[in-house]
């Protein structure tokens, strides 16, 4: 989902980046005052940040017949909130764009706003949306990741289609091409992602129910439940 | 019965992943995919779109690259690496806070 460093013309790189800076500046404000409040955040904060780490280095290949990454930013979208994690994603950006030539500092404006802005605002939206109704808590982990990593290279297409419209047909037409090449790979990925990421929120409700009920992620009755379902099997199981 | 209600999202994920790989699998076997990064595949469509040759796009900002596919693939190892490190750190620290706690 990366757009190359030189293939965004300067105008849109600008424009990218100053829409990126408010939620970067927001995250940093949001994540020194949770420093100062409690650092018993930290390690779900280590956990959030290491699975962007992780799934963003694993080029897969799908369908397409082309590769391509998960990205990783639903779990911590749900702990922290969108503007923690743009932090997070940031790092991430930068790194790939320092060391890999994957994406470029000019161009990780854009970049920010479809990885680590975009995606997660969409993944929290599903997530209010589904948070305090009946939906089983690992299926709405499932969607938020899904919805999270597919809606970033959505706004890839769409940010490659604004800056490069096709001469027949325009914006529309060049989305379309943009979307067949990125967000059709992306489908099988992003249900896999969010399997695995349901998988490892399962593992936090069983190690620290505690963190998430303080956080407020899901409703405490809702984590108990869930804590309760999983161990009440594995004790008749035993 | 009981085992399979407690490993359902383990199950559910075990069969995810492998249904992936069989697709994988059939898509790499009927035809000649060459599974180039879509960010190759999508820099070639603006080359396309723009009637420019991908080669006449140059960095804006000068940017280090790798000087091959070898050490490109040490550094994503190094990325993933420091990712599994802080999981299994974490999840540890929390999995002994855990034992102890329900020990004492």
């Amino acid at each position: 989902m990366h757009i190359m460093e030189g293939f965004l013309p300067w105008e849109w790189c600008l424009l990218w980046w100053l829409v990126a800076i408010p939620f970067l500046v927001l995250g940093i404000v949001e994540l020194r005052s949770m420093m100062r409040k409690d650092r018993e955040y930290l390690p779900l904060l280590g956990v959030c940040g290491a699975f962007i780490f992780i799934l963003s280095a694993l080029k897969l290949p799908s369908v397409t017949g082309s590769c391509s990454h998960p990205t990783g930013t639903g779990l911590s979208t749900m702990c922290f909130g969108v503007f923690i994690t743009s932090i997070v994603g940031a790092i991430v950006l930068l790194f790939q764009a320092l060391l890999l030539a994957h994406g470029g500092l000019s161009t990780m404006g854009a970049n920010m706003v479809s990885m680590a802005i975009g995606g997660p605002i969409a993944g929290y939206a599903v997530y209010r949306l589904l948070k305090d109704t009946k939906v089983n808590i690992y299926v709405t982990v499932f969607l938020v990741t899904a919805v999270a990593d597919l809606v970033t290279y959505v706004i890839t297409s769409f940010e490659l289609a604004l800056a490069y419209p096709a001469q027949v047909g325009g914006i529309l037409a060049s989305f379309e091409a943009f979307f067949a090449i990125f967000a059709i790979t992306q489908v099988p990925l992003a249900i896999v992602e969010g399997c695995v990421l349901a998988l490892v929120f399962k593992y936090i409700v069983a190690l620290k129910p505690e963190i998430l009920i303080k956080l407020n992620v899901f409703s405490e009755d809702q984590i108990i439940g869930a804590h309760r379902n999983d161990k009440a099997v594995s004790l008749a199981e035993g | 019965m009981i085992m399979i209600q407690n490993y359902k999202l383990e199950i559910i994920t075990v069969v995810a992943v492998l249904a992936f790989v069989v697709l994988f699998l059939m898509v790499s076997a009927g035809g000649s995919h060459e599974f180039s990064g879509s960010d190759d595949v999508g820099s070639q469509k603006i080359a396309e779109l723009t009637g420019h040759p991908v080669e006449s796009f140059s960095p804006v900002i000068p940017q280090y690259e790798p000087p091959s596919g070898e050490i490109e693939s040490t550094l994503f190892a190094l990325q993933a690496s420091f990712g599994g490190l802080v999981l299994g750190l974490v999840f540890g620290y929390w999995f002994g806070q855990r034992k102890s706690s329900l020990t004492t």
